[in-house]
């Protein structure tokens, strides 16, 4: 571990973000308006007038389906009477307002002094929240016992090197709310600088949260803004921050992936920007201004809202083939029994960082230098040039060299994939069940009587040392998580039940003399999916 | 436009390559054409023809080179036209002097050796430029070079290479060409297209009538269309010009050695040499595709069957017509 090897380059990035931040933003609407003004020439849909018809349009239904106050409702009301009867200039002075208006609702700020605070206690807090406390002094136990618990590994050292030399955008799977916290705490934890990062407005509605996310670095992502020029000003934005060598982070699967299924299909959105902010580094004549993408696996042992997340992604896929048999919790008792399950058990996480990849999806060397598929070195500002070497604009390439990077982003996730006791196991008693019923398919095993939902303890060993063997031959599925390859098939089974049977409300398996009875099937279903990219085996 | 932005760069000066070389360079396209035979290359500069089809005058502006690094360097847009058994090599070599921003269409119709991968995949891990395409169509090298009216589509994931190849290699009225985004596709539809086409030089030698002919034909289209359904691509593909259009073309045709090896195979005139046409390879090779993907290709497998020896070719067409009949 390069403890002693700091990144002070990398980290004061985010503390001169202050005094940046008035010229981000003046960068941002300078771009925004010339491109839009430009784009009206063409007329039609591009037209300056389309264009903020498009934003008061869906301001106005926003506000009237959110019931707003008048005021902020006959802004837009009076804009949009206006439009017809504005001049050219005073389109463009309307245009420039809005922008500005969207970019401050969108950046984010950075106070050296909170995130001093809030790395200092913030692993307690989140060390309490992974860990089992009843009394004060398991409590410091527990403290100690943080390594053990949080895990930052992978590819740490060549990561340092990439926000040493470049710029990084750290690309997580995302299953769960605490993916934020517990990807900031692994970055903390491996040393590495501290990321920008769009989050959804909705977390900056409690103030005591929105103080620590605004000052760490997070910007403000409105979802319910569906117009261009909202999207427009975002991405700009990120634009800006990437090219002025602010580290990142999207999560590129989008929401949070609720079947706990290794992320497939990733839905890109921001990630395109890093080939724009590269792009405009080489046309400033800074082609070695790298950008490097880091894939990055979170692991759980057990996932908070596991049980909404699944009956969500079950309800979605299956539609009418799945039943709700079940009312929902109330309000409170759901916080209550939230609270009860975090300080009581165990939890752990394993955010472990891949190698990174430029932002057309090429590997690199570990001096941060771009390699082809050969293994051969390229030059990556060769990808968005010309004939003659000019930088050439072309949107669909971009998106396509985007999807490229993403399909390696995909590709690279299994292998990082870390398996706790909680996923083997699930696995093994999936396994056995869908041989005993004679189907895989969940829906139809969420149908099956108990009694075909019990297993034999001595058999689900038996399955979980073949699974076990099964994932070390092939590395490319993933590994078990490395503090415990040591343990025993026996003690492997015991930890699992013991987590599955405890941490939720309602119990996934429990022992039954020499039985295991699976009682929740849906969440024996979400942890072993993710081992769901590991075949079963041949018959 | 710049000279190098306005050249094209043609790898190999096998048939097809030659054939198009010429006939850009007839009218007035400037064209590197690249061989690794410097015999060849000789031949070009001095003659103004190829050995490999001196049928086709390759008039000036058209240059010949050995020399990849000068390909590299003086053309952007490469055509690479060389043998499926081929291209690993010739990706390798030539990704040692290309970089990101060269555009590379690929003209080979069949399925690459040894892991029955499509040719923009072998390039993938060979090149390191992403902007990859494929051409393909009813254009024979002898229509070519004849100057009759030949078409040809170009698919890729870039618009940029479709605009490209569309900019560069469409001189009407000799060769015309179409775009497309269906790179999957038109390589499947172009590669099993030869495997059809000796099924259909099978069908015509053992006398067969335009009735089943007929069929055969339909029954190709329908099935390649599902294992390119199964593969990621779009069915309408397969009765586009790269599927259908280069059956009908290759299927007449006593110049296409595929469709030769159909008719002797009908004479039961069958040699080690057999299984040497790009069709042939296409065949195996579809073959396993198609059990990789769990697709039903009765044709397919009848062709394999005869080109093994497995299948008398006189009972292929009551194997193949008992096994197609099903819904349509």
């Amino acid at each position: 571990m390069a403890r002693d090897r700091p990144v002070r380059e990398a980290e004061n990035r985010l503390e001169r973000f202050n005094t940046d931040r008035e010229r981000l933003l003046n960068e941002v609407e300078r771009r925004v308006v010339a491109r839009r003004v430009n784009e009206a020439k063409a007329g039609g849909d591009h037209s300056l007038e389309n264009v903020l018809n498009d934003v008061a349009f869906n301001e106005i239904r926003r506000l009237e389906a959110s019931k707003a106050k008048h005021g902020a409702l006959d802004h837009w009301k009076d804009l949009s009477r206006r439009l017809l009867a504005m001049t050219d200039e005073e389109k463009q002075a309307e245009l420039r307002s809005l922008v500005r208006h969207y970019g401050g609702d969108v950046v984010g700020n950075f106070d050296p002094r909170v995130y001093k605070f809030a790395t200092g206690i913030g692993p307690s807090l989140l060390g309490f929240v992974f860990n089992p406390i009843t009394s004060l002094r398991q409590g410091m136990d527990t403290l100690r016992n943080l390594d053990a618990r949080i895990t930052a590994d992978g590819e740490l050292d060549l990561v340092r090197a990439c926000a040493e030399r470049g710029t990084i955008v750290v690309t997580p799977t995302h299953s769960s709310n605490m993916d934020s916290p517990a990807i900031g705490l692994g970055l903390l934890r491996a040393h590495l600088p501290p990321v920008t990062y769009g989050a959804g407005k909705n977390l900056f509605s409690n103030p005591f949260i929105s103080f620590f996310m605004r000052n760490l670095g997070a910007y403000r992502v409105d979802r319910r803004l569906r117009f261009e020029l909202y999207k427009d000003v975002l991405k700009e934005y990120s634009t800006v921050l990437l090219e002025h060598g602010y580290h990142s982070l999207f999560f590129p699967g989008g929401t949070r992936c609720r079947s706990n299924i290794v992320e497939k299909h990733l839905k890109l959105g921001l990630l395109g920007t890093t080939v724009t902010a590269y792009k405009n580094s080489v046309r400033e004549g800074a082609p070695n201004k790298r950008i490097y993408i880091v894939p990055v696996t979170i692991n759980y042992r057990l996932v908070l809202e596991a049980e909404t997340l699944i009956a969500d992604y079950l309800a979605e896929t299956g539609k009418s083939r799945f039943i709700i048999t079940d009312d929902e919790f109330s309000r409170i008792g759901r916080i209550l029994e939230f609270f009860r399950k975090i300080l009581v058990h165990e939890g752990s996480v394993v955010v472990r960082f891949g190698r990174p990849l430029d932002v057309f999806g090429n590997d690199i060397t570990d001096d941060g230098e771009s390699i082809d598929r050969a293994g051969r070195i390229v030059d990556p500002a060769s990808f968005v040039r010309g004939a003659d070497g000019e930088v050439t604009d072309d949107d669909q390439r971009d998106s396509e060299y985007t999807r490229a990077l993403g399909r390696r982003l995909a590709a690279a996730y299994p292998r990082l994939t870390v398996f706790h006791s909680t996923n083997l196991a699930a696995r093994a008693l999936y396994d056995l069940i869908a041989k005993a019923v004679g189907t895989r398919d969940v829906y139809r095993l969420l149908r099956a009587p108990a009694a075909q939902l019990g297993v034999r303890i001595t058999d689900a060993i038996e399955e979980l040392v073949r699974l076990r063997s099964r994932i070390a031959a092939h590395p490319e599925w993933g590994a078990e998580h490395p503090s415990y390859t040591g343990q025993s098939a026996d003690e492997k089974l015991a930890d699992a039940v013991h987590g599955l049977g405890t941490y939720h409300t309602r119990p996934a398996v429990v022992r039954q003399g020499e039985m295991l009875q699976v009682e929740d099937l849906k969440l024996l279903y979400y942890y072993q999916n993710r081992t769901a990219h590991i075949p079963p085996e041949a018959a | 436009m710049t000279r190098r932005a306005d050249t094209v760069g043609i790898i190999g000066a096998g048939t097809f390559g030659t054939a198009l070389a010429s006939v850009l360079a007839r009218s007035g396209r400037r064209v590197i054409l690249w061989s690794r035979d410097a015999a060849v290359v000789q031949s070009i500069q001095t003659s103004r023809r190829s050995p490999r089809l001196p049928v086709a005058p390759l008039p000036a502006p058209l240059e010949a080179t050995s020399d990849p690094r000068r390909l590299a360097a003086e053309a952007r847009f490469l055509v690479l036209a060389v043998s499926s058994t081929n291209v690993r090599d010739r990706s390798r070599e030539l990704g040692d002097v290309l970089d990101g921003s060269h555009i590379v269409v690929h003209a080979v119709g069949a399925l690459a050796t040894p892991n029955n991968e499509r040719v923009s995949e072998v390039m993938t891990q060979g090149l390191p430029t992403l902007k990859l395409g494929v051409l393909a169509g009813p254009a024979l090298a002898a229509d070519l070079v004849e100057g009759q009216f030949a078409s040809m589509v170009v698919a890729s994931a870039f618009d940029e290479v479709v605009a490209e190849a569309r900019r560069l290699l469409n001189v009407p009225p000799a060769l015309r060409l179409y775009g497309s985004h269906d790179l999957v596709g038109v390589e499947l539809a172009s590669a099993l297209s030869g495997a059809y086409v000796i099924a259909l030089g099978l069908c015509d030698g053992l006398g067969m009538t335009a009735g089943p002919r007929a069929v055969l034909i339909t029954r190709a289209i329908a099935e390649a269309a599902r294992l390119g359904a199964a593969a990621g691509a779009e069915a309408r593909t397969f009765s586009g010009l790269a599927g259908l259009g280069n059956i009908l073309v290759r299927s007449s045709s006593d110049r296409s050695a595929d469709y030769l090896l159909g008719r002797r195979l009908a004479d039961g005139v069958i040699t080690a040499d057999s299984v040497r046409t790009e069709g042939a390879r296409a065949a195996i090779a579809g073959c396993d595709l198609a059990k990789q993907l769990r697709v039903r290709m009765p044709v397919l497998l009848g062709v394999a069957a005869v080109l093994s020896g497995k299948l008398d070719p006189k009972d292929a067409a009551q194997l193949v017509g008992d096994n197609v009949a099903s819904e349509e």
